[in-house]
């Protein structure tokens, strides 16, 4: 399988501190890759970079596309999103609370609907180009709420939804940008097993069915070890260890990093 | 409501007292009054004892009304069923509100006082609805408003009183200019927010009026700009006698000359104006780049993961919302035919954004009840002079007590999966 995120020898440095000292890894198209790691460990800066919140001290991460390699670094902020197409959701959630779920899910696809607006001109003269264009972003909308079982209340605050679906939310408000790598930080945080195993269901689904390679942080290891093609380890900073699920569950480093060394 | 909350509040409120004793007693107590030669003081007592009394009791009756809010809610209960009608009837009250805006000159009470209020509370409606744009849509609280007011009346004296173009060229260029200010304010602020966005447009604001008074060449300076050209009715002047082979509105249509004439037109001149602005916002928000500006208001993080170009929509926000309060500047200017920098202090960028806070953060009606509320508040208590910034407070005071989200506060969603349920 082809590879479609790699990353090479990224540092980071803030002041004296090193939140990840030289790290390489590979993320393949149509995986699910999990990042773990103890408290601590540097996996949200791995992603703070990868998104363009943070630029890396050193270190190069590279974007595979059909023919050439797009470099993460040249993008910063919204441009990640917008152009390199890599999107992700946070730890704690950020949806928008006061707008409806739709809406949520509208802004989501801001740029092409910025478009189809002629920057506002077709939208305020009011053209069925523009009506079009934004029928189908509801469409759009639609066909995610439906996966999420959310149909219902679209016209809803999603500050109101319950928390479970507040998650859900996000991952597929990521999703309408159509991104070819979507990061998760901590999707699992905060749900109870039912919910978990919901999730475990739409990362599948975004996996197989739209082809989206998925990078992911968890503490939650059910839906670690259920989900993961592969598993990156880290502690302070540094990658300990490499793998697929299976083999991580054996690993003397890992069980070493997050129990504790035998005295 | 048990014994022990009433010595309580009662506690609470004979603090609050001892408070405005002290605040009151140097301000209001002792007065200076000049008697033949050398000034001396005349102590009050009675005015002070009558305000503390006064703040001691509202305190007293505000802790009860929070201690048992399901036996004494008159005003909130009153105020909540408002919201809950408006919400219901929205577009009949706001149809009932415009006609009732076109007719209201020709009503049988309307005299030229009435007139002058109403022009003044539309201009405030105005600016609340430009300024809406910038506080409640896109979130940035922007103290510094009257500066694009004052760019606009000035860009429209200036240009109106050097090439002698008429009032429908001057306007737009007016609105431009002051687009145009707003984006230069946009650019070094778009880093900040809340509190630290507040002081840099507060300062903005400033800075604006400062340079109106010292740049003596151009604005001419604290004597202000006059003979600003008064608004033709397409053409046609408002004058007694026009000049040899000219029409004026009243010979042209064969009336009775009057001042009113000038008066009416400028009251459809601003109802308009302020109805396209309305229009111009409620349309706005529906699109892309209005739902983008109530994103950013909301989470500016989560925008730029979603490839939302934050500096984009900040500087959009910022240069509409100016150019309306550009365009409501021409039109000030034309009215007032002077205008100084005297006009545009900090008190008028703070009442506008009262108006929008008080009205409830984006609520386009909002803005419509705060206006007429504050402004006519002042106007009523306008015999009371200096104490009528009291009247002004206390309203305040009491929206923020009962409606601390303003008085109407509920968002519609700009765009509906299910169409309109109720």
């Amino acid at each position: 399988m082809s590879n479609l995120l790699s990353v090479e020898k990224l540092t980071m440095k803030f002041g004296g501190l090193v939140a990840i000292d030289d790290l390489s890894f590979d993320a393949k198209n149509n995986q699910i890759t999990s990042i773990i790691g103890p408290n601590g460990a540097g996996k949200t800066t791995v992603f703070n970079c990868l998104t363009g919140f943070y630029k890396p001290t050193t270190g190069q991460m590279y974007l595979h596309q059909a023919d050439n390699k797009v470099s993460l670094r040249k993008y910063t902020d919204f441009k990640i999103a917008h152009v390199a197409k890599v999107a992700r959701t946070f730890q704690n959630i950020r949806l928008f609370p006061a707008m409806s779920v739709l809406e949520n899910l509208l802004v989501a696809q801001h740029n092409e609907l910025m478009i189809a607006s002629g920057y506002s001109l077709y939208g305020l003269l009011n053209l069925k180009s523009y009506r079009d264009k934004e029928q189908l972003a509801v469409n759009k909308a639609k066909y995610w709420l439906d996966i999420i079982g959310l149909t219902h209340r679209a016209d809803d605050n999603a500050g109101d939804l319950p928390y479970g679906d507040q998650r859900k939310l996000e991952i597929v408000r990521a999703m309408c940008i159509e991104p070819k790598l979507l990061c998760l930080d901590e999707p699992a945080a905060g749900l109870n097993p039912k919910e978990s195993a919901e999730l475990n269901k739409l990362l599948k689904f975004i996996k197989t069915e739209k082809k989206t390679g998925i990078l992911l942080i968890e503490h939650d290891m059910s839906v670690v070890m259920g989900i993961s093609d592969h598993v990156v380890v880290l502690n302070y900073g540094k990658k300990i260890f490499e793998g697929t699920a299976e083999q991580t569950k054996k690993s003397k480093e890992v069980i070493e990093a997050y129990l504790g060394v035998d005295e | 409501m048990e014994k022990q909350d009433i010595i309580k509040s009662f506690k609470d409120s004979l603090f609050t007292g001892l408070i405005a004793l002290a605040l009151f007693g140097p301000i209001v107590g002792l007065r200076t009054a000049s008697k033949g030669e050398g000034l001396f003081i005349t102590p009050q007592w009675g005015v002070v004892f009558l305000l503390v009394g006064l703040c001691i009791v509202g305190r007293f009756l505000i802790n009860i009304n929070s201690a048992r809010r399901t036996e004494f809610k008159i005003f909130s209960t009153l105020t909540s069923k408002f919201s809950s009608i408006t919400k219901d009837k929205a577009k009949h009250f706001a149809i009932t509100g415009i006609l009732f805006a076109v007719v209201f000159p020709f009503l049988p009470f309307t005299d030229r006082y009435f007139m002058d209020v109403a022009i003044m509370i539309l201009t405030y409606i105005m600016l609340g609805w430009g300024l809406n744009i910038v506080v409640g849509l896109a979130g940035l609280l922007d103290l510094g408003y009257v500066a694009f007011y004052a760019v606009g009346a000035y860009s429209y004296a200036l240009i109106a009183t050097t090439f002698g173009w008429s009032f429908w060229i001057c306007l737009p260029l007016a609105g431009l200019f002051a687009a145009f200010f707003g984006i230069l304010l946009g650019f070094p602020v778009l880093r900040l927010r809340g509190d630290y966005l507040a002081i840099v447009t507060l300062g903005f604001g400033e800075i604006i009026r400062i340079i109106l008074i010292n740049w003596y060449e151009v604005t001419n300076g604290p004597d202000g700009i006059t003979g600003i050209p008064r608004p033709s009715f397409f053409g046609l002047p408002f004058k007694r006698s026009p000049d040899e082979g000219e029409m004026s509105f009243h010979t042209f249509f064969g009336l009775e000359y009057s001042t009113m004439h000038r008066i009416i037109f400028l009251y459809y001149l601003i109802l308009v104006l302020a109805l396209i602005t309305n229009y111009f916002t409620l349309k706005i928000r529906k699109l892309p780049v209005g739902r983008a500006w109530e994103a950013l208001r909301e989470d500016e993080i989560a925008c730029k993961s979603l490839g939302v170009n934050p500096t984009n929509t900040k500087l959009t926000a910022f240069a509409i919302g100016a150019m309306f309060g550009g365009f409501a500047g021409s039109f000030f200017a034309t009215r007032q035919a002077f205008i100084s920098p005297e006009s545009f202090t900090f008190i008028e960028s703070a009442i506008i954004v009262a108006i929008v806070v008080l009205g409830g953060m984006g609520s386009q009606t909002g803005v419509v009840l705060a206006s007429i509320f504050l402004i006519g508040i002042t106007e009523i208590f306008r015999d009371l002079e200096q104490y009528r910034m009291i009247a002004f407070g206390g309203a305040m005071v009491l929206i923020m007590v009962f409606k601390p989200k303003g008085i109407l506060a509920n968002r519609k969603p700009t765009i509906l999966m299910h169409g309109d349920k109720k």
